[in-house]
């Protein structure tokens, strides 16, 4: 069902465009109702929210390497370690210290947005792929050093992260199971979607597709190619940072394997699969690969071959994602007709 | 102490040299970042041990074995990667030898199972000695190895017609191309022989200590180190940076909790990248 509303969302985008704004903007709260009462038209079971609840964590991650991979045409391998430090954060001021969830959230995006500025200027001056291989290792050794650092838990990680207690209107709402979890994490998939789009309107977001298109020519019309590339990426680092705070609540644990390349893999393939440069793509990439893992997993290793051989796949076959071959496959159809 | 750790660090480092020569005739050759190569490296090393436990071979045949099996995985990988390279597409290049990775590490995980294994070689159980530094006939294999293959691509690379044609497909494909060089033919001759000196690196370095499938990520990173600290392309001082990090990382384990001595090194790449954006040892 989500999947329908999604790709209604992309693909009907140029239709959607000779439609006033007021009933676009009743056509998306129409569809967010719906992803609203999704799990509880599916059932309701506990196993239900949980993967909706996941798909969304997940798809909030995953646009955070959307805004970079997409629109600055660059690959940053070390999202994760804006996931676990969002989520690391969170979850040693939570248990540790008694932080409340928005200071915590505070916290999680500063932490976040110094990290990504020092891997950003530190990269500033060098040439494209060794941007990658320099967020690569620090994802890579982040997690030699969270497993061997006993002050941010160890192997073990942190454990025993309290509740997710949000203010409302009379008293506060607590997420006590996933089913509770699920408002909280469909607003914020809903807020990031919405930031997306502002972003992709941005004058930020259209002098990084031109840098993307062709560097010379922005550099010619008096773009800073460094200082967009800079800010998209310090932009990307909250966005996952966010998710990696709603996991460490919605997991009441956080462990090194958070910076395993397993969530590396995920982003990239959800951003990948449907198609890059795609408003709701990262959704439904997410909303694909978690519902195989949750609903359909072949046990640890054998769902690591379907990560990495759906990744290869699309990116040898149809480097345009499932959007391509549906493109492809329209254009075939109509040829025969002629 | 210090002669110890010189030693150690010599055999280390020789290890790191002979796990990023091929990445470096590949990088500067094909531009081409292979995020696959510690997994190569993870599979030499499997190949290797399953050769001996299961068949019975000894080392020293199960050794080019493990070089043949990786080579033939090499053509695989790179065929299927050939329009890619030919586009120079760096970004899909980047992400689909990730993938690659991935699935090479699942895989491995599936056929040889999740536990530690130990490769038996020979000449890990012969014990030298250096004053007070001990070493095996395996460090020793290690070194002569690393200086054998980089003087043979140093020699391949600058003086014979092979080198030629990699060194103009470097430079200008598209140029090479009009010269008759078969530029496809060329990234995949590189790219087998990157496969396989990773694939020597693991079957040499192995058996020093215990081997798991999950290993290959921090291998990548020292190739990325050396690579980069040592400026892309740059053959000597590729050799140079990687003894030197070898000594750096066996110097720091003796002071220092070992576990953060990549860490160390990557802080090092940090400040330098910012000083010296092209690598230590480049010109300009």
């Amino acid at each position: 069902m989500t999947a329908d509303v999604a790709t209604r969302g992309t693909t009907g985008a140029p239709a959607a465009r000779r439609v006033p704004t007021w009933a676009r903007a009743l056509l998306w709260v129409v569809l967010v109702a719906l992803a609203y009462l999704l799990p509880s038209l599916l059932g309701g079971s506990d196993r239900i929210y949980t993967t909706v609840v996941l798909v969304a964590i997940f798809a909030i991650m995953s646009y955070g390497v959307d805004v970079v991979l997409s629109y600055l045409g660059e690959v940053s391998l070390g999202h994760t370690l804006f996931w676990a430090a969002g989520a690391y954060t969170t979850a040693i001021l939570a248990v540790r210290s008694g932080w409340t969830p928005i200071p915590a959230l505070l916290a999680s995006i500063v932490v976040t947005v110094l990290l990504a500025l020092l891997l950003g200027l530190a990269t500033l001056r060098t040439r494209e792929f060794v941007f990658s291989l320099v967020t690569y290792a620090a994802a890579i050794i982040g997690l030699t050093v969270v497993q061997n650092t006993q002050a941010l838990g160890g192997s073990d990680g942190v454990v025993g992260v309290p509740l997710l207690e949000l203010p409302a209107f009379g008293g506060t709402y607590v997420a006590r199971t996933n089913a509770e979890l699920w408002p909280i994490a469909l607003v914020c998939l809903v807020l990031v979607v919405l930031l997306v789009a502002r972003f992709r309107r941005s004058r930020l977001g259209t002098t990084a597709l031109m840098a993307q298109m062709n560097g010379e020519l922005s550099t010619a019309m008096g773009v800073d190619v460094r200082r967009t590339r800079m800010l998209v990426f310090v932009l990307s680092a909250p966005i996952t940072a966010l998710a990696g705070w709603l996991y460490a609540y919605q997991r009441s644990y956080v462990s090194p394997d958070l910076l395993s390349p397993t969530f590396l893999l995920f982003m990239l393939t959800a951003v990948i699969l449907p198609g890059r440069r795609l408003l709701l793509g990262p959704l439904v990439g997410a909303l694909l690969l978690t519902s195989q893992q949750q609903l359909a997993s072949l046990g640890g290793d054998a769902d690591k071959i379907v990560l990495g051989g759906v990744l290869a796949v699309v990116l040898l076959a149809s480097p345009t994602g499932l959007v391509g071959i549906w493109h492809g496959l329209v254009r075939r159809v109509r040829g025969s007709r002629r | 102490m210090i002669l110890a750790a010189l030693v150690n660090g010599l055999a280390l480092g020789a290890g790191y040299a002979l796990l990023a020569v091929g990445w470096t005739v590949l990088l500067g050759a094909a531009r081409l970042v292979n995020f696959a190569h510690g997994q190569l490296y993870m599979l030499g090393a499997f190949v290797t041990w399953f050769a001996i436990s299961r068949f019975g071979l000894p080392y020293g045949v199960a050794v080019p074995v493990a070089l043949v099996v990786v080579a033939v995985l090499g053509v695989v990988l790179q065929l299927l990667m050939t329009r890619m390279t030919l586009d120079q597409n760096i970004v899909n290049l980047m992400l689909v030898t990730l993938a690659f990775g991935y699935l090479l590490q699942g895989g491995a995980a599936l056929l040889f199972g999740g536990d530690p294994q130990t490769i038996d070689s020979p000449l890990q159980q012969q014990d030298l000695a250096l004053g007070a530094a001990r070493f095996t006939g395996q460090d020793v294999l290690i070194v002569v190895l690393a200086l054998a293959f980089y003087a043979l691509t140093f020699v391949v690379l600058g003086r014979t017609d092979l080198g030629r044609m990699v060194r103009g497909v470097a430079e200008d494909p598209k140029l090479a191309q009009l010269y008759g060089i078969d530029a496809a033919r060329v990234y995949l001759a590189v790219f087998v022989f990157s496969a396989v000196c990773a694939a020597l690196a693991g079957a040499v370095v192995g058996p020093r200590s215990p081997i798991l499938t999950s290993m290959g990520f921090e291998e990548v990173i020292v190739t990325f180190l050396v690579v980069v600290l040592a400026g892309v392309g740059n053959l000597v001082g590729g050799l140079v940076v990687a003894i030197g990090l070898g000594l750096f990382t066996a110097f720091f384990g003796t002071f220092f909790p070992p576990a953060y001595s990549t860490a160390a090194a990557f802080v090092v790449l940090l400040v330098v990248l910012v000083v010296r954006p092209q690598g230590l040892a480049a010109r300009r």
